[in-house]
């Protein structure tokens, strides 16, 4: 158990240090407890089916999303590509400073075992009718009964009330 | 390979938790799981957390064919999609952390991992679409989590690296002088090559030369001067509240 050893080799949750010096004949480098977060996100632009795009650390490797996706959430992983995304220098705040958007790196993961994947929507239309008798019905009412208490007389047919009478 | 259940879930549940992991008969073993650890709390049970994560036990889960629950993983539920807002319970405290074993905190770092995976997405996602992302403190209670999970890990780890050796620091390092007269602690690294071989080392000075001496006097100088100013301004503000209110009681601080 890792826990157990003293000076870990292996490193702990991927730390700046992960990279130890590696010589051939060493043990394999593991890490436990990655704190690494992958983002998935909808393709800009078209991608072939079987292909998933991340958002990743930049610390992090083609090796690496492959075994992290192998062995933490059981994809299937082909092949890897990775570019750096420069995040935009140019846009500027009300003090008239320029603001740095972070830079990002981009993985292109393709499934193996002929595996596809669309993009789902996660925000579909659902009828937000609240249940009877509930907080957010009262709410709502409230909410009705003040707009209409703001209201004109409808009787004065849309005439404001700053004309007398 | 397993056949597919009516809900198109797969778990084998790891044999060990089988018997510890009590159903009632009507409900469906996976979906009670999978109700378990989404989002309704966080003190999920490490019960609840192995089923989920086969894999970091002894038995593997066993994978079909074109099953995508493993990127399915990386979304709510589908009941939660289009909710304006999604329960979720308090995070885990240093306390409660502290009574799990290792093995239980090694599983939940993973389960809380792809919970945050999870809500990244979502958040991306809804920026995308230009809507507001349901609970968004979902990620503030979980990086929360997780931080004061490696604090306890980090604890135990010195613990043991105390009995077992003395040593307070996992990493070795020493302090040292800089260029520019600071001492501090400097931490080693790791090279394949010694120190005499290693140029750009080398060419690292940690000594602080002569002429830098005037230089170290001015800031000591400099220092205390302003630890004298505070010194001189608080008594000043007193000896002035002390005219306006002569019985004023002096505070003690």
């Amino acid at each position: 158990m890792p826990y157990l050893q003293i000076f870990l080799r292996n490193s702990v949750s991927s730390s700046p240090l992960r990279h130890s010096v590696y010589q051939l004949g060493n043990p394999q480098l593991r890490i436990f407890r990655p704190n690494w977060y992958l983002t998935l996100v909808r393709p800009g632009k078209e991608q072939p089916p079987d292909t998933v795009q991340f958002r990743i650390p930049m610390e992090m490797t083609k090796y690496d999303i492959k075994n992290y996706l192998e062995k933490i959430y059981n994809i299937p992983v082909g092949a890897v590509r990775t570019r750096i995304q420069f995040g935009s220098n140019k846009k500027t705040n009300h003090l008239n400073q320029k603001v740095k958007m972070p830079d990002y790196k981009v993985a292109y993961v393709q499934m193996a075992q002929g595996q596809t994947f669309t993009f789902p929507n996660i925000f579909p239309e659902k009828d937000q009718t609240p249940a009877e008798g509930s907080m957010e019905e009262m709410q709502n009412k409230f909410m009705e009964d003040e707009k209409q208490r703001q209201k004109l007389d409808p009787r004065r047919g849309g005439v404001t009330e700053w004309f007398g009478l | 390979m397993a056949a597919s259940s009516s809900s198109g879930r797969i778990l084998t549940l790891c044999k060990q938790f089988q018997n510890v992991f009590r159903i009632s008969s009507a409900v469906n073993a996976q979906q009670c799981a999978v109700r378990l650890t989404r989002g309704q709390s966080k003190h999920v049970s490490e019960k609840s957390a192995e089923v989920r994560i086969c894999l970091v036990g002894q038995h593997r889960a066993v994978h079909t064919s074109a099953s995508r629950r493993g990127l399915e993983e990386f979304f709510d539920s589908p009941e939660n999609w289009g909710e304006s807002s999604v329960k979720s319970g308090a995070p885990w405290t240093a306390k409660q952390l502290r009574t799990k074993s290792n093995e239980d905190l090694h599983k939940l770092w993973y389960v809380l991992l792809k919970e945050r995976n999870m809500l990244l997405t979502v958040e991306q996602e809804s920026k995308r679409q230009r809507v507001p992302m349901p609970s968004p403190e979902r990620l503030k209670k979980i990086e929360r989590s997780m931080t004061r999970l490696d604090t306890v890990v980090t604890e135990r780890e010195t613990a043991l690296r105390l009995l077992q050796t003395g040593q307070e620091k996992s990493r070795p390092g020493a302090w040292r002088r800089n260029v520019f007269g600071y001492t501090y602690w400097y931490r080693f690294k790791e090279y394949a090559i010694p120190w005499y071989m290693n140029k750009h080392y080398k060419r690292k000075k940690f000594f602080t030369p002569l002429y830098v001496q005037p230089h170290i006097r001015l800031r000591i100088e400099k220092h205390l001067q302003e630890k004298a100013r505070k010194v001189r301004s608080n008594k000043e503000k007193l000896a002035v509240l002390k005219k306006k209110f002569p019985h004023m009681k002096v505070p003690a601080s």
